[in-house]
Protein backbone atom coordinates (compact mmCIF):
# COMPACT_ATOMS: atom_id res chain seq x y z
CA UNK A 1 0.00 0.00 0.00
CA UNK A 2 2.56 2.51 -0.89
CA UNK A 3 1.82 3.55 -4.43
CA UNK A 4 2.21 7.12 -5.69
CA UNK A 5 3.00 8.78 -2.38
CA UNK A 6 -0.45 7.92 -1.11
CA UNK A 7 0.81 5.45 1.38
CA UNK A 8 -1.79 4.78 4.03
CA UNK A 9 -1.45 6.23 7.47
CA UNK A 10 -2.43 2.86 8.86
CA UNK A 11 -1.30 -0.58 7.77
CA UNK A 12 -4.88 -1.82 7.69
CA UNK A 13 -5.79 0.04 4.48
CA UNK A 14 -6.81 -3.19 2.71
CA UNK A 15 -9.22 -3.98 5.54
CA UNK A 16 -10.49 -0.43 5.31
CA UNK A 17 -11.34 -0.92 1.62
CA UNK A 18 -13.07 -4.25 2.26
CA UNK A 19 -15.05 -2.62 5.09
CA UNK A 20 -15.92 0.42 2.97
CA UNK A 21 -17.36 -1.73 0.17
CA UNK A 22 -19.07 -4.25 2.48
CA UNK A 23 -16.84 -7.05 1.31
CA UNK A 24 -15.43 -7.95 4.68
CA UNK A 25 -16.65 -11.11 6.32
CA UNK A 26 -18.64 -10.80 9.53
CA UNK A 27 -15.66 -11.48 11.76
CA UNK A 28 -13.40 -9.17 9.70
CA UNK A 29 -15.98 -6.42 9.91
CA UNK A 30 -16.41 -6.67 13.66
CA UNK A 31 -12.65 -6.81 14.10
CA UNK A 32 -12.22 -3.69 11.96
CA UNK A 33 -14.95 -1.89 13.87
CA UNK A 34 -12.96 -2.46 17.03
CA UNK A 35 -9.91 -1.09 15.23
CA UNK A 36 -11.85 1.99 14.18
CA UNK A 37 -12.44 2.89 17.82
CA UNK A 38 -8.71 3.17 18.31
CA UNK A 39 -7.50 4.46 14.92
CA UNK A 40 -8.37 8.07 14.16
CA UNK A 41 -6.69 7.93 10.76
CA UNK A 42 -8.90 5.04 9.58
CA UNK A 43 -12.00 6.79 10.97
CA UNK A 44 -11.17 9.96 9.04
CA UNK A 45 -10.45 8.07 5.84
CA UNK A 46 -13.61 6.01 6.11
CA UNK A 47 -15.65 9.22 6.41
CA UNK A 48 -13.92 11.06 3.56
CA UNK A 49 -13.96 8.02 1.23
CA UNK A 50 -17.66 7.71 1.94
CA UNK A 51 -18.15 11.28 0.74
CA UNK A 52 -16.12 10.57 -2.40
CA UNK A 53 -18.26 7.53 -3.07
CA UNK A 54 -21.45 9.58 -2.72
CA UNK A 55 -20.16 12.07 -5.29
CA UNK A 56 -19.20 9.33 -7.72
CA UNK A 57 -22.59 7.65 -7.27
CA UNK A 58 -24.35 10.93 -8.07
CA UNK A 59 -22.27 11.31 -11.21
CA UNK A 60 -22.86 7.67 -12.20
CA UNK A 61 -26.62 7.93 -11.74
CA UNK A 62 -26.72 11.09 -13.80
CA UNK A 63 -24.56 9.56 -16.52
CA UNK A 64 -26.44 6.29 -16.74
CA UNK A 65 -29.88 7.85 -16.60
CA UNK A 66 -29.37 8.91 -20.20
CA UNK A 67 -28.47 5.44 -21.31
CA UNK A 68 -30.88 3.97 -23.83
CA UNK A 69 -30.51 0.45 -25.05
CA UNK A 70 -30.00 0.03 -28.78
CA UNK A 71 -33.50 -0.07 -30.28
CA UNK A 72 -32.65 -3.02 -32.51
CA UNK A 73 -31.80 -5.08 -29.47
CA UNK A 74 -34.82 -4.23 -27.40
CA UNK A 75 -36.99 -7.21 -26.64
CA UNK A 76 -40.57 -6.91 -27.78
CA UNK A 77 -42.68 -5.54 -25.01
CA UNK A 78 -44.68 -8.22 -23.24
CA UNK A 79 -46.51 -5.90 -20.92
CA UNK A 80 -49.94 -7.22 -20.10
CA UNK A 81 -53.08 -5.26 -20.76
CA UNK A 82 -53.66 -4.91 -17.03
CA UNK A 83 -50.16 -3.54 -16.50
CA UNK A 84 -50.62 -1.10 -19.37
CA UNK A 85 -53.95 0.02 -17.91
CA UNK A 86 -52.36 0.47 -14.48
CA UNK A 87 -49.55 2.53 -16.00
CA UNK A 88 -52.11 4.64 -17.86
CA UNK A 89 -53.96 5.34 -14.62
CA UNK A 90 -50.74 6.09 -12.79
CA UNK A 91 -49.72 8.67 -15.35
CA UNK A 92 -53.15 10.21 -15.94
CA UNK A 93 -54.22 13.46 -14.29
CA UNK A 94 -57.08 13.32 -11.79
CA UNK A 95 -59.74 14.67 -14.18
CA UNK A 96 -58.87 12.02 -16.75
CA UNK A 97 -59.09 9.30 -14.14
CA UNK A 98 -62.56 10.60 -13.14
CA UNK A 99 -63.74 10.82 -16.73
CA UNK A 100 -62.53 7.31 -17.46
CA UNK A 101 -64.26 5.96 -14.39
CA UNK A 102 -67.52 7.73 -15.34
CA UNK A 103 -67.30 6.38 -18.88
CA UNK A 104 -66.71 2.89 -17.53
CA UNK A 105 -69.72 3.13 -15.20
CA UNK A 106 -71.95 4.46 -18.02
CA UNK A 107 -70.81 1.69 -20.29
CA UNK A 108 -71.56 -0.93 -17.64
CA UNK A 109 -75.05 0.50 -17.01
CA UNK A 110 -75.86 0.59 -20.73
CA UNK A 111 -74.55 -2.90 -21.20
CA UNK A 112 -76.67 -4.09 -18.27
CA UNK A 113 -79.78 -2.45 -19.70
CA UNK A 114 -79.15 -3.97 -23.11
CA UNK A 115 -78.76 -7.42 -21.60
CA UNK A 116 -81.92 -7.01 -19.50
CA UNK A 117 -83.88 -5.90 -22.55
CA UNK A 118 -82.65 -8.84 -24.53
CA UNK A 119 -83.61 -11.21 -21.74
CA UNK A 120 -87.15 -9.76 -21.69
CA UNK A 121 -87.52 -10.18 -25.44
CA UNK A 122 -86.32 -13.71 -25.21
CA UNK A 123 -88.76 -14.52 -22.40
CA UNK A 124 -91.75 -13.01 -24.18
CA UNK A 125 -90.94 -14.85 -27.40
CA UNK A 126 -90.65 -18.09 -25.44
CA UNK A 127 -94.02 -17.45 -23.83
CA UNK A 128 -95.58 -16.73 -27.21
CA UNK A 129 -94.32 -20.02 -28.59
CA UNK A 130 -95.57 -21.87 -25.56
CA UNK A 131 -99.07 -20.45 -26.08
CA UNK A 132 -99.01 -21.45 -29.78
CA UNK A 133 -99.62 -17.90 -30.92
CA UNK A 134 -98.28 -17.32 -34.39
CA UNK A 135 -97.56 -14.12 -36.19
CA UNK A 136 -99.30 -13.18 -39.42
CA UNK A 137 -96.23 -14.21 -41.42
CA UNK A 138 -96.12 -17.59 -39.69
CA UNK A 139 -99.77 -18.22 -40.44
CA UNK A 140 -99.35 -17.26 -44.09
CA UNK A 141 -96.35 -19.50 -44.44
CA UNK A 142 -98.01 -22.48 -42.78
CA UNK A 143 -101.14 -22.06 -44.84
CA UNK A 144 -99.09 -21.96 -48.01
CA UNK A 145 -97.23 -25.07 -46.99
CA UNK A 146 -100.41 -26.91 -46.18
CA UNK A 147 -101.96 -25.89 -49.47
CA UNK A 148 -98.95 -27.18 -51.30
CA UNK A 149 -99.18 -30.43 -49.38
CA UNK A 150 -102.85 -30.77 -50.13
CA UNK A 151 -102.26 -30.09 -53.80
CA UNK A 152 -99.77 -32.89 -53.80
CA UNK A 153 -102.16 -35.14 -51.98
CA UNK A 154 -105.06 -34.27 -54.31
CA UNK A 155 -106.72 -37.64 -55.11
CA UNK A 156 -106.34 -38.74 -58.68
CA UNK A 157 -109.37 -40.14 -60.44
CA UNK A 158 -108.17 -43.66 -59.72
CA UNK A 159 -107.76 -43.04 -56.03
CA UNK A 160 -110.23 -44.84 -53.81
CA UNK A 161 -112.82 -43.16 -51.70
CA UNK A 162 -111.25 -44.49 -48.54
CA UNK A 163 -108.09 -42.53 -49.33
CA UNK A 164 -110.16 -39.40 -49.64
CA UNK A 165 -111.94 -40.14 -46.42
CA UNK A 166 -108.61 -40.53 -44.68
CA UNK A 167 -107.56 -37.22 -46.01
CA UNK A 168 -110.68 -35.60 -44.69
CA UNK A 169 -110.30 -37.37 -41.38
CA UNK A 170 -106.75 -36.25 -40.95
CA UNK A 171 -106.48 -33.63 -38.25
CA UNK A 172 -106.48 -30.07 -39.33
CA UNK A 173 -103.18 -28.30 -38.99
CA UNK A 174 -102.82 -26.20 -35.92
CA UNK A 175 -102.42 -23.07 -37.97
CA UNK A 176 -105.70 -23.50 -39.64
CA UNK A 177 -107.47 -23.75 -36.34
CA UNK A 178 -106.25 -20.38 -35.38
CA UNK A 179 -106.22 -18.71 -38.78
CA UNK A 180 -108.63 -15.94 -39.69
CA UNK A 181 -111.90 -16.86 -41.37
CA UNK A 182 -110.86 -15.20 -44.63
CA UNK A 183 -107.75 -17.26 -44.76
CA UNK A 184 -109.70 -20.40 -44.00
CA UNK A 185 -112.09 -19.69 -46.83
CA UNK A 186 -109.18 -19.06 -49.13
CA UNK A 187 -107.46 -22.19 -48.04
CA UNK A 188 -110.51 -24.40 -48.47
CA UNK A 189 -111.07 -26.27 -51.67
CA UNK A 190 -114.48 -27.60 -52.74
CA UNK A 191 -115.11 -31.09 -51.44
CA UNK A 192 -114.97 -33.83 -53.99
CA UNK A 193 -117.80 -36.21 -54.42
CA UNK A 194 -116.04 -38.98 -52.55
CA UNK A 195 -115.42 -36.65 -49.63
CA UNK A 196 -118.98 -35.50 -49.56
CA UNK A 197 -120.15 -39.13 -49.57
CA UNK A 198 -117.83 -39.95 -46.73
CA UNK A 199 -119.02 -36.95 -44.80
CA UNK A 200 -122.62 -37.88 -45.38
CA UNK A 201 -121.94 -41.37 -44.16
CA UNK A 202 -120.45 -40.02 -41.05
CA UNK A 203 -123.37 -37.78 -40.48
CA UNK A 204 -125.57 -40.85 -40.95
CA UNK A 205 -127.17 -39.45 -43.97
CA UNK A 206 -128.14 -42.46 -45.88
CA UNK A 207 -129.01 -40.68 -48.96
CA UNK A 208 -126.57 -40.53 -51.79
CA UNK A 209 -128.55 -38.46 -54.14
CA UNK A 210 -126.62 -35.69 -55.81
CA UNK A 211 -128.86 -32.85 -54.72
CA UNK A 212 -128.39 -33.52 -50.99
CA UNK A 213 -124.71 -34.08 -51.33
CA UNK A 214 -124.27 -30.89 -53.32
CA UNK A 215 -126.23 -28.94 -50.75
CA UNK A 216 -124.08 -30.33 -47.98
CA UNK A 217 -120.96 -29.61 -49.95
CA UNK A 218 -122.06 -26.06 -50.60
CA UNK A 219 -122.75 -25.45 -46.94
CA UNK A 220 -119.40 -26.74 -45.95
CA UNK A 221 -117.70 -24.80 -48.68
CA UNK A 222 -119.36 -21.67 -47.49
CA UNK B 1 -25.26 -26.22 -16.17
CA UNK B 2 -27.58 -23.25 -16.35
CA UNK B 3 -28.97 -23.10 -19.87
CA UNK B 4 -29.28 -19.34 -19.70
CA UNK B 5 -25.69 -18.76 -18.59
CA UNK B 6 -23.54 -16.46 -20.68
CA UNK B 7 -21.25 -19.31 -21.59
CA UNK B 8 -24.07 -21.42 -23.00
CA UNK B 9 -25.40 -18.46 -24.94
CA UNK B 10 -21.95 -17.86 -26.45
CA UNK B 11 -21.87 -21.52 -27.46
CA UNK B 12 -25.22 -21.07 -29.14
CA UNK B 13 -23.90 -18.01 -30.96
CA UNK B 14 -20.93 -20.07 -32.13
CA UNK B 15 -23.23 -22.66 -33.61
CA UNK B 16 -24.91 -19.97 -35.70
CA UNK B 17 -27.82 -18.91 -33.50
CA UNK B 18 -28.35 -15.34 -34.68
CA UNK B 19 -30.36 -14.35 -31.61
CA UNK B 20 -27.82 -15.58 -29.10
CA UNK B 21 -25.25 -12.83 -29.43
CA UNK B 22 -28.01 -10.25 -29.26
CA UNK B 23 -28.91 -11.71 -25.87
CA UNK B 24 -25.33 -11.23 -24.68
CA UNK B 25 -25.42 -7.62 -25.82
CA UNK B 26 -28.70 -7.02 -24.05
CA UNK B 27 -27.32 -8.44 -20.83
CA UNK B 28 -24.07 -6.56 -20.75
CA UNK B 29 -24.69 -3.40 -22.75
CA UNK B 30 -25.49 -1.21 -19.78
CA UNK B 31 -22.57 -2.33 -17.69
CA UNK B 32 -20.12 -2.01 -20.52
CA UNK B 33 -21.49 1.46 -21.20
CA UNK B 34 -20.97 2.30 -17.53
CA UNK B 35 -17.40 1.13 -17.78
CA UNK B 36 -16.62 3.05 -20.97
CA UNK B 37 -18.40 6.13 -19.68
CA UNK B 38 -16.38 6.06 -16.49
CA UNK B 39 -13.20 5.51 -18.43
CA UNK B 40 -13.78 8.07 -21.16
CA UNK B 41 -15.99 10.59 -19.40
CA UNK B 42 -18.03 11.50 -22.46
CA UNK B 43 -21.33 9.95 -23.38
CA UNK B 44 -20.68 10.00 -27.12
CA UNK B 45 -17.28 8.37 -26.74
CA UNK B 46 -18.73 5.85 -24.33
CA UNK B 47 -21.43 4.85 -26.81
CA UNK B 48 -18.90 4.41 -29.58
CA UNK B 49 -16.58 2.42 -27.34
CA UNK B 50 -19.49 0.20 -26.20
CA UNK B 51 -20.43 -0.49 -29.78
CA UNK B 52 -16.83 -1.23 -30.71
CA UNK B 53 -16.53 -3.54 -27.73
CA UNK B 54 -19.40 -5.71 -28.86
CA UNK B 55 -18.25 -5.64 -32.46
CA UNK B 56 -14.81 -6.78 -31.38
CA UNK B 57 -16.35 -9.45 -29.17
CA UNK B 58 -18.46 -10.71 -32.05
CA UNK B 59 -15.47 -10.81 -34.40
CA UNK B 60 -13.41 -12.69 -31.82
CA UNK B 61 -16.16 -14.97 -30.65
CA UNK B 62 -14.23 -18.04 -31.81
CA UNK B 63 -11.28 -16.87 -29.76
CA UNK B 64 -13.33 -16.96 -26.57
CA UNK B 65 -12.15 -19.73 -24.33
CA UNK B 66 -14.52 -21.06 -21.75
CA UNK B 67 -11.86 -20.73 -19.06
CA UNK B 68 -12.77 -17.12 -18.35
CA UNK B 69 -16.20 -15.71 -17.67
CA UNK B 70 -17.93 -13.96 -20.56
CA UNK B 71 -18.25 -10.88 -18.36
CA UNK B 72 -14.50 -10.76 -17.68
CA UNK B 73 -13.78 -11.27 -21.35
CA UNK B 74 -16.12 -8.43 -22.34
CA UNK B 75 -14.66 -6.13 -19.67
CA UNK B 76 -11.18 -6.78 -20.91
CA UNK B 77 -12.20 -5.95 -24.47
CA UNK B 78 -13.95 -2.79 -23.25
CA UNK B 79 -10.93 -1.64 -21.24
CA UNK B 80 -8.69 -2.21 -24.27
CA UNK B 81 -11.13 -0.29 -26.45
CA UNK B 82 -11.04 2.64 -24.06
CA UNK B 83 -7.24 2.62 -23.86
CA UNK B 84 -6.82 2.52 -27.64
CA UNK B 85 -9.43 5.25 -28.10
CA UNK B 86 -7.59 7.45 -25.65
CA UNK B 87 -4.30 6.80 -27.38
CA UNK B 88 -5.78 7.59 -30.78
CA UNK B 89 -7.28 10.82 -29.59
CA UNK B 90 -4.39 11.93 -27.43
CA UNK B 91 -3.17 14.51 -29.89
CA UNK B 92 -6.66 15.68 -30.62
CA UNK B 93 -7.53 15.80 -26.95
CA UNK B 94 -4.56 17.92 -26.03
CA UNK B 95 -6.36 20.99 -27.24
CA UNK B 96 -9.59 19.70 -25.75
CA UNK B 97 -7.79 19.14 -22.46
CA UNK B 98 -6.62 22.70 -22.53
CA UNK B 99 -10.21 23.78 -23.06
CA UNK B 100 -11.31 21.51 -20.28
CA UNK B 101 -8.66 22.79 -17.93
CA UNK B 102 -9.76 26.28 -18.76
CA UNK B 103 -13.32 25.27 -18.04
CA UNK B 104 -12.15 23.61 -14.87
CA UNK B 105 -10.42 26.77 -13.79
CA UNK B 106 -13.57 28.75 -14.49
CA UNK B 107 -15.62 26.16 -12.74
CA UNK B 108 -13.45 26.04 -9.68
CA UNK B 109 -13.19 29.79 -9.58
CA UNK B 110 -16.77 30.59 -10.41
CA UNK B 111 -18.66 32.28 -7.61
CA UNK B 112 -21.73 30.50 -6.25
CA UNK B 113 -23.92 33.46 -7.14
CA UNK B 114 -23.10 32.70 -10.77
CA UNK B 115 -25.58 29.85 -10.94
CA UNK B 116 -29.12 29.33 -9.63
CA UNK B 117 -28.05 27.82 -6.34
CA UNK B 118 -28.75 24.20 -5.75
CA UNK B 119 -29.01 22.66 -9.22
CA UNK B 120 -25.95 24.42 -10.42
CA UNK B 121 -24.08 23.42 -7.31
CA UNK B 122 -24.95 19.79 -7.93
CA UNK B 123 -23.86 20.10 -11.52
CA UNK B 124 -20.61 21.63 -10.48
CA UNK B 125 -20.03 18.84 -8.01
CA UNK B 126 -20.79 16.22 -10.66
CA UNK B 127 -18.52 17.91 -13.15
CA UNK B 128 -15.79 18.12 -10.55
CA UNK B 129 -16.05 14.40 -9.78
CA UNK B 130 -16.03 13.53 -13.46
CA UNK B 131 -12.91 15.55 -14.03
CA UNK B 132 -11.28 14.21 -10.92
CA UNK B 133 -11.88 10.63 -12.05
CA UNK B 134 -10.79 11.39 -15.61
CA UNK B 135 -7.56 12.87 -14.39
CA UNK B 136 -6.60 9.68 -12.54
CA UNK B 137 -3.92 7.51 -14.12
CA UNK B 138 -5.47 4.79 -16.28
CA UNK B 139 -4.69 1.87 -13.96
CA UNK B 140 -6.35 3.66 -11.03
CA UNK B 141 -9.27 4.87 -13.09
CA UNK B 142 -10.03 1.34 -14.32
CA UNK B 143 -10.37 0.09 -10.78
CA UNK B 144 -12.55 3.01 -9.66
CA UNK B 145 -14.86 2.63 -12.62
CA UNK B 146 -15.17 -1.13 -12.23
CA UNK B 147 -15.92 -0.76 -8.56
CA UNK B 148 -18.20 2.27 -8.59
CA UNK B 149 -19.84 2.10 -11.99
CA UNK B 150 -20.09 -1.61 -12.47
CA UNK B 151 -20.17 -2.61 -8.85
CA UNK B 152 -17.84 -5.54 -9.41
CA UNK B 153 -16.33 -7.23 -6.40
CA UNK B 154 -12.61 -7.00 -5.71
CA UNK B 155 -12.27 -10.62 -6.82
CA UNK B 156 -14.07 -9.92 -10.12
CA UNK B 157 -11.88 -6.89 -10.80
CA UNK B 158 -8.81 -8.97 -10.04
CA UNK B 159 -10.02 -11.59 -12.53
CA UNK B 160 -10.76 -9.08 -15.26
CA UNK B 161 -7.48 -7.23 -14.88
CA UNK B 162 -5.54 -10.34 -14.07
CA UNK B 163 -4.11 -8.81 -10.92
CA UNK B 164 -3.65 -10.04 -7.34
CA UNK B 165 -6.53 -9.16 -5.02
CA UNK B 166 -4.26 -7.09 -2.79
CA UNK B 167 -3.15 -4.98 -5.76
CA UNK B 168 -6.75 -4.19 -6.63
CA UNK B 169 -7.42 -3.02 -3.07
CA UNK B 170 -4.23 -1.04 -3.01
CA UNK B 171 -5.03 0.69 -6.29
CA UNK B 172 -8.51 1.54 -5.17
CA UNK B 173 -7.20 2.95 -1.91
CA UNK B 174 -4.73 5.14 -3.82
CA UNK B 175 -7.43 6.25 -6.24
CA UNK B 176 -9.77 7.19 -3.41
CA UNK B 177 -7.06 9.13 -1.69
CA UNK B 178 -6.32 11.13 -4.84
CA UNK B 179 -10.00 11.76 -5.53
CA UNK B 180 -10.51 12.92 -1.97
CA UNK B 181 -7.69 15.46 -2.33
CA UNK B 182 -8.97 16.76 -5.67
CA UNK B 183 -12.50 17.14 -4.41
CA UNK B 184 -11.29 18.88 -1.27
CA UNK B 185 -9.44 21.31 -3.48
CA UNK B 186 -12.62 21.95 -5.45
CA UNK B 187 -14.62 22.56 -2.28
CA UNK B 188 -12.04 24.90 -0.81
CA UNK B 189 -12.10 26.97 -4.03
CA UNK B 190 -15.84 27.28 -3.79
Amino acid sequence: MNERNNSPDCERAADLMAFLYNEASESEASDFQLHLQECGSCRAELASFGTVRESITAWRDEALSGFVSSPALKKPSTKSAVAALRQFFDLSPLWLKGATALAAVTFCVLAGLAIAKRENNHLSSTQVNQGNVYTQQDVDRIVKEELAKQKKAEPSPVETASDSALAVKSPKPKALRTATPDQLVKSRRPLSRAEREQLAAELRLQTTDDATLNLLGDRINQ
Amino acid sequence: MDLSSDEIIVERALTGDAEAFGEIVRRWERRIFALTYGMLGREEDARDATQETFLAAFRNLRGFRGEAKVSSWLHRIAVNQCISRQRRSRVRSESALEDEQENDANLFASPISYSPAHVAEGRQQTAAVRRAVNSLPLDLRQVVVMKEFEELTFREIADVLDLPLSTVKSRLYTAMKQLQMRLQKFESRN
